[in-house]
């Protein structure tokens, strides 16, 4: 192993450089603080590496982690040996999952903030409420819409809470698809809506937003339309003169010091040295399976459970939503086409049943919203014909006559499911990789079934003259969104996290990805995830390397 | 070892019109032509023979030199260091597939017809093709239905794939994909389905290539969205301003 001279200590080091570790970045440097920002993958370019190569960035995975390399191990019950699947690969690479990303980015729900107050408790679940509510997160929800470039219509939303600012860039236009649901919606009394997108259309902080091909979801962005990390915040960061990246570093272990503080982290580079990179704060931003799966390999005499673990719920308690969704079809002999393939990923979309409604057999509720169909490779057709005449035709026949309404699943929390370290398989590196426990909520499924025949209805309304409703059956991680490995609350006996995201054992260890939610929310988590992460990390640079605490008042 | 950034591009984009096979012995090469031709049959429309899918395939499975196309698709991507490890496994896999795959095709074909695959009529292919794949050949979708599905995955891979969804998969691939990889020639995948896809990927990178057609030009958002109306906090917008009018 080669080695190398130990680099200087710093302030904070940020563990992952995602949608969250770049908000972080960002914020902290801009405060005066020296960083250093650790990411395992590369640092691609969008107006270099980026292009519209469905066979590239579609099946042969360019930017998402390759599964032969770092395995994600599955498993539904306890007594299964856990097999590989390729279970929320969510791309590891400078931006991370901003990268790829169709970029949802609606606001949470002030129900969202208080699922046990509303709820009580749920069987098998573990409804836990946050510790804090949408208010003390709406002024970082703003700050992210207007920082990080959001559009929408502001209003038009009739479900939002309070915001103190309209968006800073319109929507797109309505593809032939979303007027499709528009106007069935209008029809039915549902109030439609642009969905919340994490891109502009006008020049918005210098942005070049020409992209316009419809390669959108999956693929990297050429252009400056979509909302990255990598082309916002991070240049931000590096401008600053605080902020250093380190791509291709893999971090293995937070190391922690005989006071039971973090003293920093040890990772590998690009040519296989292990380096130490010490500072007076460690920031784990890696998403919710991997930051999970550091904490429990840092093991020490301190916590030989995993660092930050005493309460044992390190991992547990794991959510990740699940995409499903009815496409419909429209007769190429007599409709116009809809060009479901067109857009960029997201059209209308509604909130209209978000909110709890027994009388629907669960509680919680999803984001609802028209979307792409996707381009002719992986057409998103369930029961496309595998091959001969039956193929040709039908994809003749519905590549332009296809489009999906779709939903973002709030899955319940249960304890049982969640991430550990595999006892047999390793990454190249030998590394134990992360396995999934996952069985779905009952909920999960009654609202799954629930909100996809919906979604049937609208299509009806909408003129379609097939459609295909995709149910749940079991979990897959298809959307990448992750939470709740480390969730927040008061009480170290029931939580990992503070409400600052704050390790309540190792107080400058601070996991500022969706590790800390204690329920999943049903819209997507980014703009949540990001606007906690600023919120937190103001308060690393206010309060805690100040040598002062404030801690919040448990919410009424 | 270098960053995934840092790949080199070489190569030139593949000739659809080769006839050299890298991999394929000529007659593994002309089965997987006839077996590409069952899975996306000639009709009225140019087919997978007729887009040169044995030659994508060939070119994918003859190594790792085919897998990534340089973003502007004057090339190939030259995959280095752990990745390059990883590929060589997953291709070596793949060559094993096919070679016991298309042995499975012609014993199959010698038992029912005491002839090779590529000998055969195509109903008869396609009788082999059905034993092949274990299931009934695919039957027509219908308009008029409801036909519930289960858990839709999203990642596309072929990691771990048995012959027939792989060559499924991979006809599916080089009839669409684009033609740099050496199928679809002359983007005759593309025009069979109706798909305006671009000329080249370099015009996906600099603007060229748009499909603002495809977006709804007559539109009012106060039409689409009667809540407006109710809203007094904020400007209600009638269009969208910018580069898709």
């Amino acid at each position: 192993m080669t080695s190398k001279i130990k680099p200087a200590p710093v302030d904070v080091v940020i563990v992952g450089l995602g949608a969250n570790g770049g908000t972080a970045a960002k914020v902290l440097s801009e405060a005066g603080l020296k960083v250093v920002g650790l990411e395992r993958g590369p640092w691609l370019k969008n107006d270099k590496h980026y292009s519209g190569d469905e066979l590239k960035f579609v099946n042969r995975n360019y930017m998402w982690p390759d599964s032969k390399l770092t395995p994600r191990t599955v498993r539904r019950s306890e007594t299964e040996v856990a097999e590989p699947y390729p279970f929320s690969m969510t791309p590891q690479l400078v931006g991370g999952g901003t990268n790829h990303w169709a970029g949802w980015v609606p606001r949470p729900r002030e129900s969202d903030f208080m699922l046990r107050s509303l709820h009580g408790d749920v069987d098998g679940a573990s409804l836990a409420d946050w510790p804090f509510r949408y208010e003390h997160l709406e002024p970082y929800l703003t700050k992210v819409e207007w920082e990080f470039g959001v559009s929408g219509i502001a209003g038009a939303d009739k479900t939002e809470p309070f915001r103190s600012k309209p968006y800073p860039s319109m929507p797109l236009p309505p593809t032939r698809w979303g007027k499709k649901f528009y106007d069935a919606c209008n029809k039915m009394g549902i109030n439609a809506f642009p969905i919340p997108h994490a891109s502009v259309t006008n020049g918005h902080k210098g942005r070049n937003p020409f992209n316009r091909t419809s390669f959108w979801n999956q693929y990297g962005d050429p252009s400056g339309a979509r909302s990255n990390t990598a082309t916002t915040f991070i240049p931000e960061a590096i401008a600053t003169g605080n902020f250093e990246l380190r791509s291709e570093a893999f971090v293995r272990e937070v190391v922690v010091g005989k006071d039971g503080k973090a003293t920093g982290v040890i990772y590998v580079d690009e040519d296989g040295a292990e380096i130490q990179q010490d500072a007076k704060v460690v920031i784990l931003t890696l998403g919710a399976i991997e930051s999970a799966r550091l904490m429990l390999m840092s093991k020490s005499s301190k916590f030989p459970e995993g660092i930050a673990n005493s309460s044992g719920l390190v991992g547990k308690n794991a959510t990740f939503h699940e995409y499903l969704f009815a496409i419909g079809f429209f007769d190429k002999d007599i409709d116009d086409p809809v060009y479901g393939w067109a857009g960029n990923y997201i059209s209308g979309g509604t909130m209209d049943f978000y909110e709890t409604d027994e009388s629907r057999g669960y509680i919680g509720g999803s984001i609802t919203a028209a979307s792409q169909t996707c381009h002719p490779i992986n057409m998103v057709f369930p029961g496309r014909p595998l091959w001969g005449q039956a193929l040709k035709d039908s994809d003749r026949t519905f590549f332009s006559h296809a489009m999906k309404i779709g939903l973002i699943l709030h899955d319940l929390p249960q304890e049982a499911n969640r991430v550990d370290l595999d006892p047999n398989v390793k990454d190249y590196m030998g590394l134990p990789v992360a396995r999934i426990t996952h069985k779905a909520h009952a909920n999960d499924v009654a609202m799954g079934k629930w909100q996809v025949d919906k979604n049937v209805e609208i299509l009806e309304m909408a003129g379609a003259r097939k459609t295909i409703p995709v149910y749940l059956d079991q979990m897959t991680g298809n959307t990448c969104h992750q939470h709740g490995t480390a969730r927040m609350g008061f009480d170290p006996a029931k939580s990992v996290l503070n409400e600052w995201c704050q390790s309540h054992d190792v107080e400058n260890l601070f996991v500022l990805d969706g590790s800390g939610f204690p329920t999943a929310t049903g819209v997507n988590p980014t703009l949540t995830m990001m606007a906690n992460a600023w919120r937190c990390s103001d308060y690393i640079a206010s309060y805690y390397l100040k040598g002062r605490e404030m801690r919040l008042e448990p919410p009424k | 070892m270098s960053s995934k950034a840092d790949w080199k591009t070489i190569l030139e984009p593949v000739n659809p019109d080769s006839n050299e096979p890298l991999f394929f012995t000529k007659h593994e090469w002309d089965t997987v032509e006839a077996i590409a031709a069952r899975i996306i049959p000639t009709d009225y429309d140019p087919g997978a023979k007729d887009a040169k899918v044995v030659v994508f395939i060939d070119r994918y499975i003859s190594g790792i030199s085919y897998i990534f196309a340089s973003a502007d698709g004057s090339g190939f991507l030259e995959i280095d260091g752990k990745h390059a490890h990883s590929w060589r496994a997953r291709i070596s896999d793949l060559q094993k597939v096919y070679r016991e795959g298309l042995q499975v095709v012609d014993q199959v074909s010698a038992s029912n017809y005491s002839k090779q695959f590529v000998a055969l009529d195509s109903e008869s292919q396609d009788e082999v093709l059905v034993k092949v794949s274990g299931q009934p050949k695919p039957g027509a979708v219908n308009l008029g239905t409801t036909e519930p599905a289960t858990t839709f995955f999203q990642f596309v891979s072929d990691d771990g794939l048995p012959f027939w969804p792989a060559i499924c998969l991979h006809v599916k691939q080089g009839f669409y994909a684009d033609p740099v990889y050496g199928g679809n020639k002359n983007h005759m995948g593309w025009k069979v389905i109706g798909f305006d896809g671009p000329e080249s990927l370099k015009d996906t990178m600099d603007g060229t290539y748009t499909t603002a057609d495809k977006f709804t030009g007559d539109y009012n958002w106060g039409e689409l969205i009667p809540v407006l109306a109710n809203q007094s906090d904020f400007p209600v917008p009638v269009k969208s301003e910018g580069l898709y009018n």
